[in-house]
């Protein structure tokens, strides 16, 4: 059903493209343009997952077989906002750590990102991927953030 | 545990057949006139598969290997058998051995007659590859002198300094190249060769999984899978749509001393030629010093995932199919958000070695609906082949193990 929906979210993207001639698809970032390209219109945590996880991680966040590991579920998006803010600002604490993992790919780094974009990227996997854990603000991630210097 | 597991298998074998007649599987979309049917399943993890002379079918798989035979010639299996202790990828037959590999090295078991597992101690041809993680499978051809090429695939998504890091630029030289990234040759003759025995004989292949010697040519050939994450990686210069479909899967014939390009380069499908890669000042136009890098054969979509190559010179397809090649594509992740694609058998038309016309779709509908756009969710993902002895294609499926046998029946 969900994919379903994709499609459909997928068709309309696609028509939204095709209707702006040969311009690319709008950048996930907003950025100034000369014409306007379409709004998106995708709330902020889905737009910046899409962004940022979605192709490693996936739309429902299960991952990929042998390449990338599931996020959904897992104790890492339900449990302490603080870790898992400092879990993705390394890369799950860098490769060295994991060597022993059964999947093919590390996981980047991702400090690079500003405390309101991982705040609104944390909250979303949380509710969508932790069984509806709490929200994380700005603030906690820049706590974390502190930790790491 | 393997007596066990060889059982499981027996009674999965059991419950498929019992004595009924052939499985079809109409799920499997293949030109008019051939059918499918479902060979055997239920094998795990598969991956490259052989067929000896005498039907005898061999399934490398990150679950081991299987042999299965079919003892009465009504086209069933009735043995499998667990055998051996490899979990790898490769599996060919040449001359009385079945030649074998898995993340590390190459190996070998004798083939006797009438045996169906090999009961002779497994040789070792090479090993002490190191252990990676990314691109590992160390898929293997033979030329007919003995000469064994193997694909040593680049740990790595694009050489960058940190590896699938936003921004991050390509080291220059990319180091990875002296010991990874493309094909190097060893004796398949001799035994217990080390790494360092081999010579590099072509480079700049991120990961030639699909690496096959094409007779009719007398040639090496390979579809390489191309890079990922060019969106991601550098935002302004490429989007999700991009990334989805301009990075090739490249068809090459593979020549001593070759350099296909990868990590500076890329063939963009967009614009039709090789751009400079991102990470080494590419800006998603410029173009490569030219006649540095060749230009693929042909420019299969990007993420497809080609897996497996085989040039058809059985007797059983119709003559258009003769010295053409079979490509199995394991099918996406990486074109995520955008619709996953691949997972799909597909023929190149050639003539005297190189493309005589547009590939074509041959055997479709293995990934089902996959539910969320997920490789997870796909019902088959097709991964390896080979052709029988009476000219049948044999395809092989990682998700669930089931292997199926193409025939032409001109109904």
């Amino acid at each position: 059903m969900r994919f379903t929906a994709f499609v459909v979210a997928a068709a309309a993207v696609l028509a939204a493209a095709c209707a702006t001639a040969a311009d690319p698809l709008p950048p996930a970032d907003p950025a100034p343009a000369a014409a306007a390209p379409p709004a998106d219109t995708r709330p902020p945590g889905q737009r910046l997952y899409a962004r940022h996880c979605l192709s490693c991680h996936q739309s429902d966040g299960g991952g990929v077989p042998n390449m990338q590991p599931p996020i959904v579920g897992g104790s890492w998006v339900r449990g302490d906002p603080k870790a898992l803010a400092l879990f993705v600002m390394t890369g799950g604490f860098g490769s060295e750590e994991r060597k022993d993992s059964a999947v093919s790919n590390v996981m980047p780094p991702f400090r690079q990102l500003p405390d309101e974009d991982l705040a609104v990227i944390l909250s979303y996997i949380r509710e969508k991927f932790g069984g509806g854990a709490s929200a994380v603000s700005a603030s906690e991630v820049a706590a974390a953030r502190a930790d790491l210097k | 545990m393997r007596t066990k597991n060889f059982a499981r298998v027996v009674s999965l074998s059991l419950a498929l057949y019992g004595g009924a007649a052939l499985a079809v599987d109409d799920a499997i979309k293949v030109p008019a006139g051939f059918s499918v049917t479902v060979v055997q399943e239920g094998l795990g993890a598969g991956r490259h598969l052989a067929v000896a002379a005498n039907g005898d079918i061999y399934l490398a798989g990150r679950d081991g290997l299987v042999a299965m035979r079919d003892t009465n010639g009504d086209g069933k299996v009735d043995q499998t058998a667990k055998f051996g202790d490899v979990q790898g990828t490769g599996v060919l037959i040449h001359g009385d051995w079945l030649y074998v590999s898995d993340d590390v090295g190459v190996y070998r078991y004798p083939l006797k007659k009438g045996e169906l597992a090999p009961s002779g101690a497994r040789q070792t041809v090479v090993s002490g590859f190191p252990k990676e993680r990314q691109h590992a499978d160390k898929t293997f051809a033979l030329d007919p002198q003995g000469t064994l090429y193997v694909n040593i695939g680049a740990p790595s998504n694009s050489c960058q300094q940190k590896d699938r890091q936003e921004g991050s630029l390509g080291q220059s030289p990319c180091p990875i190249l002296e010991k990874y990234g493309g094909v190097w040759v060893f004796d398949g003759n001799k035994l217990n060769q080390a790494p360092a025995d081999g010579r590099r004989f072509a480079t700049g292949m991120r990961n030639a999984v699909a690496l096959e010697w094409n007779s009719s040519q007398n040639a090496l050939y390979s579809v390489i899978h191309g890079r990922d994450s060019i969106d991601t990686l550098f935002p302004a210069l490429y989007n999700a749509q991009d990334n989805a479909t301009r990075q090739a899967e490249e068809f090459h014939k593979i020549v001593d001393g070759g350099d296909y390009g990868w990590p500076y380069t890329f063939f963009d499908t967009k614009l039709g030629k090789r751009v400079v890669a991102p990470e080494y000042g590419g800006d998603a136009k410029k173009s490569p010093e030219s006649g540095k890098y060749p230009n693929p054969l042909v420019a299969f979509p990007a993420h497809w995932a080609p897996n497996d190559l085989l040039f058809y010179s059985g007797k059983n397809f119709p003559a258009q199919y003769q010295d053409g090649a079979f490509i199995a594509f394991h099918g996406s992740w990486n074109r995520a958000p955008e619709p996953q694609a691949g997972y799909k058998v597909v023929f190149q038309p050639m003539k005297d070695g190189k493309p005589s016309g547009e590939y074509q779709v041959f055997a479709d509908g293995f990934a089902g609906d996959m539910a969320d756009n997920s490789p997870r969710n796909a019902r088959y993902r097709p991964v390896g082949l080979a052709v029988g002895p009476d000219g049948s294609l044999y395809v092989a499926d990682s998700q669930k193990g089931r292997i199926w046998r193409i025939q032409y029946t001109g109904k």
